[in-house]
């Protein structure tokens, strides 16, 4: 039979996985909201963003709780602290995802510029490594923090290109200056998704082998460090 | 602790102690609620564990002791001259720092309570010992030796046989004065674990030394401090943000 405090821990753990599930739903509806005509109002939207800064504060209370009364020690205590951090990376998610729907409904002839700079791929890479991050704080899988970190690397270096190529577009029409502005304020937003998704395995990655590998140059094998 | 009207056990006005002319409790107010663990903490000689023998009236015992105010556990005052004191302290049962089992067996420290009040058909007593013990979280380690005796057992289960003994006579709160204090850290655990289950049938009042203890296992925490009662509150807010500076200076341990 579970002690009280295994019942505490477990309730912090559906509470991360409750937020986690919003955000990606979040990141869904952005990548929905840039690829596709925009739908509704996004009543659904708003809704799911509130939800997830009161989960957000949430764990904070329910974090605070757990180190003033339990006292945890060992991999209970890194596992408070990551979730407080995670919960923290997992809201600025949320806010990137209703920055680049804004975006996304300003942006003319959005389809064209799209396909032009290959902006999907990066868009879905985005989504997949959202996914991975649930998945990796769920399973403590070591395997799945390396493929984040490798797709991280792969949005990173497709947005630098495509950043680059929309530059060059702007300087030679200036009729897509304010579509181009607008798109690469979208692709360094869904860069910053990528990164706090990466964020959140390096938190994972201290859970299991107690070990703080932010700040560490990326090389590829961050996972094995 | 304004909101807890109608789920009062025990209400505590201006009580105060006194050891022939020292005051040890300086006009105590409290209420205690139904169903929770309330822990008691505070430095040595503060007074916790005269204010614990205080509601099963434990200090009279005492010679020259002397109480003033009132202790009203569900409405009735437990020092009117008309309360029968023993059945008082059958309903307020008291679980002590040092285990201290009967010379007998671990079924005759059960049902010895129970037999006391009148219970003589075995198959009564069987049942009753049986969920004491369960109650106690100690029945799958000794089902299959009842008749051996009690002091066989190890320091976690000589208390958790204690408790099981007071719950044999069905109290309706159980005082505890540092259960655990001598015991390992498993055991410590497991005692800790059993006030968990048991507030959901009786409400229960725990002395402790150790604030860590205070923090895991109570509902509400009371701080004493030179016999006077400094602060109670839900525990989660004691420890995150107590009010008086006091509380906040022991709980950090800059004092006491």
């Amino acid at each position: 039979m579970a002690t009280h405090f295994e019942i505490e821990l477990d309730n912090l753990k559906n509470v991360i996985q409750k937020i986690g599930v919003l955000a990606e739903n979040q990141v869904g509806e952005s990548v929905k909201a840039l690829l596709s005509e925009p739908v509704g109002e996004g009543k659904e939207v708003k809704k799911n963003e509130e939800k997830i800064d009161k989960l957000d504060v949430k764990i904070d209370v329910i974090c605070q709780t757990i180190f003033a009364l339990q006292q945890p020690v060992a991999s209970d205590l890194r596992f408070i602290m990551s979730a407080m951090q995670i919960s923290n990376e997992i809201e600025r998610i949320g806010d990137l995802a209703i920055s680049i729907i804004k975006r996304a409904k300003n942006i003319k002839d959005k389809h064209d510029l799209i396909v032009k700079f290959n902006i999907a791929d990066i868009a879905r890479m985005v989504e997949v490594i959202m996914v991975k991050t649930n998945e990796c704080f769920l399973t403590r899988d070591e395997s799945t923090i390396g493929e984040i970190f490798i797709l991280n690397n792969t949005v990173q270096n497709k947005s630098d290109d495509a950043i680059h190529d929309i530059i060059n577009e702007m300087k030679s029409h200036s009729k897509t200056v304010v579509s181009g502005t607008n798109l690469v304020i979208v692709l360094k937003h869904l860069e910053r998704v990528s990164e706090h998704c990466t964020n959140i395995a390096e938190y994972v990655h201290f859970m299991i082998n107690a070990k703080i590998i932010k700040h560490e140059k990326f090389d590829g094998k961050k996972s094995e460090k | 602790m304004k909101d807890l009207k109608k789920d009062i056990k025990i209400e505590v006005n201006d009580l105060s102690l006194y050891y022939g002319e020292k005051k040890a409790l300086n006009e105590i107010s409290m209420v205690i609620p139904k169903n929770k663990v309330t822990a008691l903490i505070g430095p040595s000689g503060c007074g916790k564990s005269t204010f614990l023998r205080c509601i099963n009236r434990m200090n009279d015992l005492i010679p020259d002791v002397k109480i003033t105010g009132s202790m009203l556990v569900e409405g009735v005052d437990i020092y009117d001259k008309n309360v029968d004191v023993v059945n008082i302290r059958k309903k307020i049962g008291m679980v002590f720092q040092k285990s201290n089992p009967f010379p007998k067996s671990i079924y005759e420290n059960v049902a010895y309570g129970p037999k006391i009040n009148g219970i003589k058909i075995k198959t009564e007593l069987d049942e009753i010992v049986e969920t004491s013990l369960r109650q106690a979280a100690i029945w799958d380690e000794v089902k299959d030796r009842l008749g051996d005796s009690a002091m066989g057992l190890s320091g976690g289960q000589q208390q958790r046989l204690c408790i099981a003994r007071t719950l044999a006579v069905s109290p309706d709160i159980i005082l505890m004065d540092e259960p655990a204090s001598a015991l390992d850290p498993i055991s410590t655990s497991k005692i800790e674990e059993l006030v968990h289950e048991l507030k959901e049938q009786y409400t229960i009042i725990i002395v402790t030394h150790n604030m860590q203890q205070a923090a895991r296992t109570s509902d509400y925490t009371a701080f004493f401090y030179l016999g006077q009662l400094i602060e109670i509150g839900k525990t989660n807010t004691i420890f995150t943000k107590p009010e008086q500076k006091q509380t906040e200076d022991y709980i950090t341990g800059r004092f006491g």
